[in-house]
């Protein structure tokens, strides 16, 4: 029964709990307990494997994705090599692995942190605040640990051999120090927050930092291999009073004053606050406890407190794009529902991020490949536009989930005998709330690159990306919109996900084909148009009820 | 008004005065109390008349409270937290870690009231057993429906034997026959000396067990008495009407049917 063995390693400090006045066998049952739950959650980064995930598998998720935090710690290791600016290099590396914790501890562990539970079930016991909140503290400090543990091994290592011991220790005791800094600056995130709002908002700003996080990673992927371009990189530095404020050049400085050239004030100054600042921190973290606590309770309660007669807009788009009153309902519907649901938003909002950044990624490997801006502005570049449509099979997918998907028994309660409105609206409703935000900035982007003379061909790609949505609706299997759970995702369609990418290559190629042709956009804008209206008609001509 | 089997004893909980207000508005506003062993109380009242949040205080769970609350004869805003380990405790919302199976729940439950670990475990499992929850006694508790959760939580509250316990509406989620067994329970846990502290909406239920019902509203107790004596003294008889009554709401019958004509309307 539930007992983690290597949390043992505690026991030697036993006296020193217990001196702080801390129940020490009390605190070690309750961290077990906590780490037991733990286990059987799944952290950000690894959702996409857990389709294989045991139920009953009782290691911790998060340890076995550490290896993640490894791979990407990689980046690090071109700044620690290059020996150009110790102030520059290393406020890199503070700034990379700042962001990286910090991300990581909102989206991971604002659970350990904000779990409002713990307050009917701990403090309700013959148990003292000071056991539980240091149960807490070691919580946090030990996933703290073992994240930044694996962030740092592979610069620490790289930067013994290159740069030396001294390198080595200034590098170990700074990132602790960093350490402790964060877990302050996240605390007192959350109180401001917690002052300010309620829990609802403060659990909207943890999906968006989860949802910043994901998008970061993978497009962090595309650029590690550029970044070893940077090794020989001169950079002059010289630190600016501003600096004061970025607080990776704190974390910089002992760096730079001890074995660098740099000995003006400045880098001194910094070098205390690198030592200071989390000390201080950390004083007025213990005096905002309290308060914070208080706060907390705020995130159990629900103020509803919710716009009233926020309808307009979906209203007023509902009426412009759909026929009929049930096609309109679940357009609306459809439409708050992606809009609120936080586990949807953490599903779709990373694609979309990646929707927006590909087609710029591509263009400028072009841009980098083929003889420059100027060359790029005449060419034909903007079919890379057509990658802002690489996320709409699974979004679509996507689509027919929901963490709330128990709700669906409306669907077969409610008298609905034809379900086509319902597939037509959500789809639609897709396509307005979150592919058109996308393509809109991304035309006016285009047009302001490559000139007025890609209207049309914008207007083809329009086209295209709505007769993909369709033949995507059609190629996938179906499932009502929001009705099943999350855990069944990703599974046996990839083969139909991976034909559809072909097809909007094939849409794309044939894009490129008729511009050969005299008014060859104007000629497939006219198929695609054809296409298009019949289409959407053909898809929802007769779906059964369910 | 209050009689109890020990005739003049020390109350086991003696509230003065309370107050207490969440930002600039007034929760309790004046509480005035004496329990003595033994005594089954229905604590009744509107919602947010302030049921809720003088159990949390009881048990130390709000702070900012104004006015003086003893537990077993001792201030609990002394610092000293001896007094919880005689106090059991089912929340109004069923909070527990899901994610744990009931064995592992309860057994950390226990050990925080102090159980020995094998000792709550073997207690643990047979009060599941006696609910009929033996064969699900190793699976997660997020698998489970309302009533067993319900049950989980009232086995966590009564397996250090505590000699005071705060209900926040327990039975709701079981079905007939466990709330039949519940209310034994509570039965006979009470006449054995355990003093109960139970906070409900269903008025028949509260009705049959208490000994003595507290109504609460707008932060004051407004009765103080057995069924019988509330009966008497407003001519109602049902504690439903009684609790409309001194509540003030008289209208129910119009919200109702003016709520109908609006269902009407298609």
């Amino acid at each position: 029964m539930g007992s983690v063995k290597w949390l043992q390693i505690l026991d030697p400090l036993r006296g020193l709990f217990e001196r702080s006045g801390v129940d020490y066998p009390m605190m070690r049952r309750i961290l077990e307990m906590k780490l037991l739950m733990d286990g059987r959650r799944v952290p950000t980064l690894i959702q996409k494997s857990s389709k294989t995930a045991d139920p009953d598998n009782q290691s911790n998720q998060f340890i076995k994705s550490l290896w993640i935090y490894v791979v990407i710690s990689v980046v690090l290791v071109p700044f620690v090599v290059m020996k150009t600016n110790y102030m520059f290099q290393m406020s890199l590396v503070f700034g990379i692995l700042m962001f990286m914790i910090t991300t990581s501890m909102i989206s991971d562990f604002s659970s350990v942190m904000l779990d409002v539970r713990d307050r009917n079930i701990l403090f309700s016991k013959p148990v003292q605040r000071r056991t539980i909140s240091m149960a807490k503290l070691l919580h946090v400090l030990i996933y703290l640990l073992l994240l930044t543990g694996s962030l740092t091994v592979v610069p620490l290592v790289v930067g013994l051999f290159r740069h030396g011991v001294l390198f080595f220790l200034l590098f170990l005791v700074e990132v602790i120090l960093m350490d402790f800094f964060i877990v302050v600056l996240t605390a007192v995130l959350y109180w401001l927050v917690l002052r300010f709002f309620d829990g609802e908002k403060l659990k909207d700003i943890i999906n968006y930092v989860q949802i910043g996080l994901t998008i970061v990673m993978t497009v962090g992927y595309q650029f590690i291999s550029r970044l070893f371009n940077f090794v020989d990189l001169k950079v002059a530095f010289r630190p600016q009073w501003w600096e004061i404020f970025i607080f990776p050049a704190w974390f910089a400085s002992p760096f730079e004053w001890l074995l660098g050239e740099g000995k003006s004030p400045l880098i001194v100054i910094f070098s205390v606050l690198s030592v200071v600042g989390p000390l201080v921190a950390w004083w007025v973290y213990s005096l905002l406890m309290p308060s914070f606590e208080r706060n907390l309770q705020k995130l159990a309660s629900h103020h509803g407190r919710g716009k009233s007669g926020g309808f307009r807009l979906q209203e007023g788009l509902g009426k412009l794009f759909c026929r009929g009153k049930l096609e309109r309902l679940f357009f609306r519907f459809s439409w708050d529902m992606m809009g609120r649901e936080r586990d949807f938003k953490l599903k779709v909002y990373p694609q979309l991020g990646f929707s927006i950044i590909f087609p710029f990624i591509f263009m400028f490997n072009t841009l980098r490949s083929e003889g420059g801006f100027a060359a790029m502005r005449t060419g034909k570049g903007f079919l890379f536009l057509y990658f802002c449509a690489l996320m709409i099979p699974s979004i679509i997918m996507m689509l027919k989930y929901s963490g709330n998907y128990k709700g669906a028994w409306i669907y077969q309660t409610a008298p609905l005998t034809d379900t086509a409105p319902v597939y037509k609206g959500a789809l639609k409703a897709m396509v307005v709330r979150l592919f058109a935000p996308v393509f809109l900035l991304q035309a006016v982007i285009f047009l302001i690159i490559f000139g007025a003379r890609i209207v049309p061909d914008l207007v083809v790609i329009l086209l295209g990306v709505l007769l993909y949505v369709v033949v995507s609706f059609m190629a996938l299997e179906k499932g009502l919109p929001f009705s099943q759970p999350f855990q069944g995702s990703q599974s046996g369609s990839g083969f139909v996900i991976f034909g559809l990418l072909v097809l909007l290559g094939v849409f794309a190629g044939a894009h490129f084909g008729f511009t050969f042709l005299p008014y060859g956009e104007y000629l497939y804008m006219l198929l695609l148009l054809v296409l298009n209206l019949l289409a959407w008609k053909l898809a929802f001509r007769e779906l059964p009820a369910s | 008004m209050i009689e109890t089997a020990g005739g003049r004893q020390e109350p086991v909980i003696s509230i003065r005065n309370l107050e207490m207000s969440y930002g600039s508005k007034p929760i309790l506003q004046g509480i005035d109390l004496d329990v003595y062993q033994g005594q089954i109380i229905g604590y009744i009242g509107p919602n947010g008349a302030g049921k809720s949040t003088t159990v949390k205080i009881m048990l130390g769970l709000v702070e900012g409270h104004q006015g003086e609350v003893k537990i077993f004869g001792r201030d609990i805003s002394d610092g000293d937290i001896e007094y919880k380990r005689r106090i059991g405790y089912v929340p109004e919302v069923a909070e527990l870690y899901d994610s744990l199976t009931a064995q592992e729940y309860l057994v950390f439950i226990g050990e925080l009231y102090g159980l020995p670990q094998r000792k709550a475990d073997h207690k643990a499992r047979r009060l599941m057993a006696k609910f009929g929850l033996e064969e699900v006694y190793f699976d997660r508790i997020s698998s489970y429906s309302k009533g067993m959760r319900q049950k989980v939580l009232l086995i966590s509250s009564l397996l250090h034997n505590p000699d005071i316990l705060f209900l926040d509406e327990p039975l709701s989620g079981l079905d007939a026959n466990s709330v039949m067994i519940v209310k034994e329970i509570l039965a006979a846990l009470a006449a054995e000396g355990k003093t109960i502290f139970y906070s409900s909406h269903i008025m028949d239920v509260v009705e049959k067990i208490s000994s003595r019902i507290l109504l609460l509203n707008g932060g004051r107790i407004v009765a103080d008495g057995s069924f019988e004596e509330l009966r008497e003294q407003s001519h109602e008889r049902s504690l439903e009407q009684i609790f409309n009554d001194l509540t003030g709401f008289h209208e129910y019958k119009d919200v109702a049917s003016s709520f109908v004509s609006i269902v009407r309307e298609v």
